[in-house]
């Protein structure tokens, strides 16, 4: 099944046909969401069935399976399924190669089910539909791109195709800020983006290898990258994907984009957009340049418990439940480094999991503040108060999103987040007491809100007569995300057992167990 | 036969300046001027359908002549191809912005005199020669930017252009008389040779301070013709009050004429002598660059902000000097092809507001997009490729040659990696400006009523806009064709 068929281009190329269409869809732009809906709802449908063939077949029997360079009986880069390769660009060694194995497959179904979802949560979008729905499908087919390629260049032209798109939905849609705030979304992220370009430069005449491909570059790395080659080129990557994840200090763009977005647009931001910086570390930086990685390692262990501490402490001064969230997303993926750091299998496996529960879960939060500020008019937390009583469905759905996000056991968040401690235990063993201070600040600043925004006495400081419980098209896309946080964080499993074969590789790179 | 020879060779020209010649004459006899920039298109279109089909399909080869002074190979059709398809777009998009003005014959027939000389420079081997061609396609310039003589701005730029020029060419003319001095010979491989003499009492040293006050006027020389600062004052006041097509034809073709120039004389006479113009052609190319950016950003008016874009565009290309390698003039010759397409596009919609009496001030373009979906479509896909976006032709263009600043520093000196560095920072900074108009575009509300376009300058946009974004995508076979015309400048390897 799906022998010699080119499954991933089709699910890339569906959002953008669907984003053609929308854009051409003239005077009919009500349709532009039933467009958007069919297309990227495709793409999901197809995602899901790559899933099932995967867990199936995870030997790759099944699909295009491309076999990583094998030396010694041990692999020694990254085995892929549903594997493309054509030549594109011959002159430059640039070929199109697109392939998903389990540290990708995870974040690929999560693009197509957060796009999907925030698509339908945008149901009642009356500005400029035709605009907002085909960007939406456009910034789909650059985070799609992202998390499948295999080739330097296509990868960085997917990684810039996706700011354009963002650009807009702040500038366009966005809040009061917006002018501010798109422009130094765009320009901050661009400047990481030219790091990450010179990096490619300098591994590709540095490998001398005429090609792109990141398994030829990085196997021919092993002997042509020495360390001081290593240790420069691998702190310019760690600076481009860190802006993106966001680490301290490269993080300040961040709430600025959140709180100006639209409310699909923080979701897509948080949800997808941070897991590419991640996802660029654990792809390509780390198992290009393991010497670079393993001298800089205490670096970021100290940006990542930096990024903890420090994003969790912002979040306790917010009064804008919607900068709250942004802020925890700081401190929720600096775990992901965390996890990375400890280059165990555990702590990576961890990290890449956690990528994958926070994407769900702070699209809950995203969401639940968009119906907060949809039904009352505003976000502040001071403001508000009670609300429970008023939008009981909401109250619910919110508080199960706190409680996931600060890492309940049975939900999708503890898990990835107690194996990030274990793994650092093991490794640094009890200077893990820094990081899990964070739990208690992230447990106070969330009840904290939850209970001075939804219970207690109604407020009477706005006009709450109009307030009502959520729509369809938003307790939908909320009640689908929460009821896939219970069934992760009971089998986290299911996603394990993906991630484990394909990190297994990292740290054979990286020469541990 | 030999008369023949001669003429084959030249055969571009010929039907360049024949048509030039009959403009004013149809002029008269034409009561829709409209006819006339047909008629001017017919050698544009003939000559780029004829040098595509050499360059990218090798159907049939030029003629090789004997005429010692000038050569047609892929280095000068490349450059040909860059004339012509520049002159289409402007063409193309002439007819509204100038149909009420007077004597519309000779501005047809200037713009085809200009190219006459622009292709001379591209196939000069000779110093006389390439001079010609400088002045050949200067006077025409002169007189383009002074169109409306009438308009007081449109004047005053040429008068301004007119002064600097004389003064650039009066310096190329004298650093021309300097390296005869230096080389005994005016042909550019000629003063190569000159230097790699083999018999010792012919030797002569690549310091000696004839041949390296001749290097510096030259740069100068060359440098007002591509606005590199510090000699670039000139530029943004003739852009502003030229015509706007004009504007985009001397930021899009006279500009590449320079670099035409450029690389032919530094790269291969003067490549001997590399060690010592090298730091300063790469402070050239940072100083250009950074300056070109950094006031690019205060400019409200949209013409100045591309001015000074060029001019920054005009400092990533300098970068191939330094460098001086085959894989750095491939990337240049490629930007500066993938640069005539956006920057003449991005003029050509500015030249389209303007033939409907809307400003080319900042504020001018707010609600564009709402006004004029397509033109601010075509707009943004040209300001996002000058910014060097993926996957459109700006980005292709930039990374061919920004790497190749990278590549020269896995084995030469190190600091040229700098270059690639400053290169890349400074398209950061741009993209702050390019944005912006973005944003004014989209984001801000402007009067509702919808802009109505020929489909003249609708085609004129579209050409550019088309292949901007093909090349983006599937840049191989430009490429190719670039490193082909670069083989002409480094021969090995």
């Amino acid at each position: 099944m799906l022998e010699g068929v080119p499954i991933l281009s089709i699910i890339i190329m569906l959002p953008l046909v669907g984003a053609i269409v929308t854009l051409l869809l003239g005077k009919h732009d009500k349709y532009a969401k039933w467009v958007a809906a069919g297309f990227s709802g495709a793409a999901l449908v197809l995602s899901i069935l790559v899933a099932l063939v995967f867990m199936v077949h995870p030997d790759g029997s099944a699909t295009g399976y491309h076999q990583g360079p094998v030396a010694g009986g041990e692999e020694r880069f990254f085995s892929y399924q549903f594997y493309e390769d054509y030549t594109w660009i011959e002159s430059l060694g640039i070929n199109y190669t697109v392939g998903l194995d389990g540290i990708s497959l995870p974040l690929f179904i999560l693009t197509t089910l957060l796009s999907f979802l925030a698509i339908v949560f945008s149901w009642d979008t009356s500005n400029r539909p035709k605009e907002y729905f085909g960007l939406m499908q456009i910034l789909e087919v650059g985070v799609l791109g992202v998390f499948v390629a295999l080739d330097y260049f296509v990868f960085y032209v997917f990684w810039e195709v996706v700011l354009i798109p963002m650009y807009f939905m702040i500038g366009v849609w966005g809040g009061p800020n917006k002018d501010y705030a798109a422009i130094k979304f765009f320009i901050y992220t661009h400047i990481a983006s030219l790091a990450i370009l010179i990096s490619i430069m300098a591994l590709y005449f540095q490998a001398d290898v005429h090609s792109f491909s990141m398994e030829s570059i990085a196997i021919a790395g092993t002997t042509e990258f020495n360390k001081t080659f290593q240790v420069a080129i691998f702190a310019a990557m760690f600076f481009g994907f860190g802006v993106k994840v966001p680490m301290v200090p490269f993080h300040t763009w961040l709430p600025d984009a959140h709180v100006e977005a639209p409310t699909a647009g923080s979701v897509l931001l948080a949800g997808l957009l941070l897991k590419m910086g991640g996802y660029g570390i654990i792809r390509v930086a780390i198992p290009t340049l393991p010497d670079g990685a393993h001298e800089l390692v205490y670096v970021i262990a100290i940006i990542a418990i930096a990024s903890i501490l420090y994003g969790a402490m912002l979040c306790l001064a917010q009064k804008d439940l919607k900068k709250m969230v942004a802020y925890s997303s700081i401190s929720h993926m600096g775990f992901v480094l965390l996890g990375f750091a400890t280059f165990s299998t555990l702590g990576i496996v961890a990290g890449v999991f956690q990528m994958f529960a926070h994407g769900l879960v702070t699209a809950v939060l995203f969401m639940m503040c968009g119906v907060v500020q949809h039904k009352t008019g505003t976000r502040m937390i001071p403001s508000l108060g009670g609300l429970s009583k008023k939008m009981p469905i909401a109250a619910t759905m919110m508080t199960i999103g706190f409680l996931a996000s600060l890492g309940l056991p049975g939900l999708v968040s503890f898990a990835a987040e107690f194996m990030v401690f274990v793994s650092m235990f093991n490794e640094w063993a009890l200077w893990l007491f820094l990081p899990i201070i964070s739990v208690a600040i992230t447990a106070g600043y969330y009840l904290w809100a939850l209970q001075r925004s939804m219970f207690g006495p109604l407020t009477d400081k706005i006009d709450t007569s109009h307030v009502h419980d959520v729509d369809w098209y938003e307790g939908v896309p909320v009640g689908t995300l929460i009821a896939l946080i219970g069934i992760f964080g009971v089998f986290p499993y299911l996603m394990f057992q993906y991630i484990t074969p394909a990190v297994e590789i990292v740290t054979r790179i990286l020469g541990g167990g | 036969m030999t008369v023949w020879n001669y003429l084959e060779s030249l055969l571009p020209q010929l039907i360049l300046v024949i048509f030039a010649l009959m403009m004013p004459a149809f002029d008269y006899l034409f009561k829709d001027k409209r006819l006339l920039s047909i008629l001017a298109l017919t050698p544009l279109v003939a000559l780029a359908a004829a040098v595509l089909s050499w360059l990218f399909l090798g159907v049939w080869e030029p003629a090789r002549s004997n005429i010692s002074l000038l050569e047609v190979n892929a280095y000068s059709g490349l450059f040909m191809l860059v004339f012509v398809s520049v002159g289409i777009v402007v063409v193309l998009g002439s007819p509204e912005f100038i149909r009420k003005d007077r004597n519309q014959g000779e501005y047809y027939s200037l713009i085809l005199l200009a190219i006459t000389g622009m292709t001379i420079v591209a196939e000069s081997t000779d110093l006389i020669a390439l001079f010609v061609g400088l002045e050949i396609s200067g006077i025409s310039s002169f007189a383009l930017s002074g169109f409306r003589k009438s308009e007081k701005r449109s004047a005053e730029a040429a008068t301004k252009y007119f002064i600097v020029g004389g003064f650039s060419s009066a310096l190329t003319l004298f650093a021309i008389s300097l390296l005869y001095g230096y080389a005994g010979t005016t042909s550019i491989e000629g003063i190569r040779d000159a230097y790699l003499s083999p018999s010792p009492e012919d030797w002569v040293s690549n310091a000696d301070p004839i041949l390296l006050l001749g290097t510096v006027l030259l740069m100068a020389g060359f440098g007002f013709k591509i606005a590199a600062v510090p000699f670039h004052m000139w530029a943004p006041d003739v852009y502003e009050g030229a015509p706007t097509p004009i504007s985009g034809f001397l930021a899009a073709a006279s500009k590449k004429m320079g670099f035409a120039a450029f690389f032919k004389v530094f790269l291969i006479g003067l490549i001997f002598s590399i060690t010592q113009w090298e730091a300063a052609a790469a402070a050239l190319a940072i100083i250009t660059m950074t300056v070109g950016n950094v006031i690019a950003v205060s400019q409200t008016n949209i013409k100045r902000m591309l001015a000074y874009s060029s001019i920054a565009q005009a400092g990533y290309i300098l970068i191939v000097l330094p460098v001086g390698t085959q894989y750095a003039v491939t990337g240049g010759m490629f930007h500066i092809l993938t640069h005539a397409f956006m920057k003449s596009g991005a003029f050509m919609v500015v030249a389209a507001m303007g033939a409907v009496a809307i400003g080319e001030k900042l504020d001018d373009f707010k609600g564009l997009g709402r006004r004029a979906p397509w033109l601010a479509l075509a707009m943004t896909l040209f300001l996002l490729s000058l910014a060097g976006i993926p996957p459109l032709a700006g980005f292709a263009s930039k990374f061919v040659l920004f790497s190749s600043a990278v590549y020269a520093s896995s084995p030469g000196p190190d600091w040229l990696v700098w270059l690639a560095i400053a290169g890349l920072l400074n398209s950061a900074l741009s993209l702050y400006y390019y944005a912006r108009v973005i944003k004014y575009m989209y984001m801000e509300k402007g009067p509702p009523e919808p802009i109505r376009l020929t489909p003249m300058l609708k085609i004129a946009v579209a050409v550019a806009a088309i292949m901007v974004v093909v090349i983006g995508v599937y840049p191989d076979p430009v490429i190719d064709v670039c490193r082909d015309a670069a083989e002409f400048i480094f021969p090995l390897a």
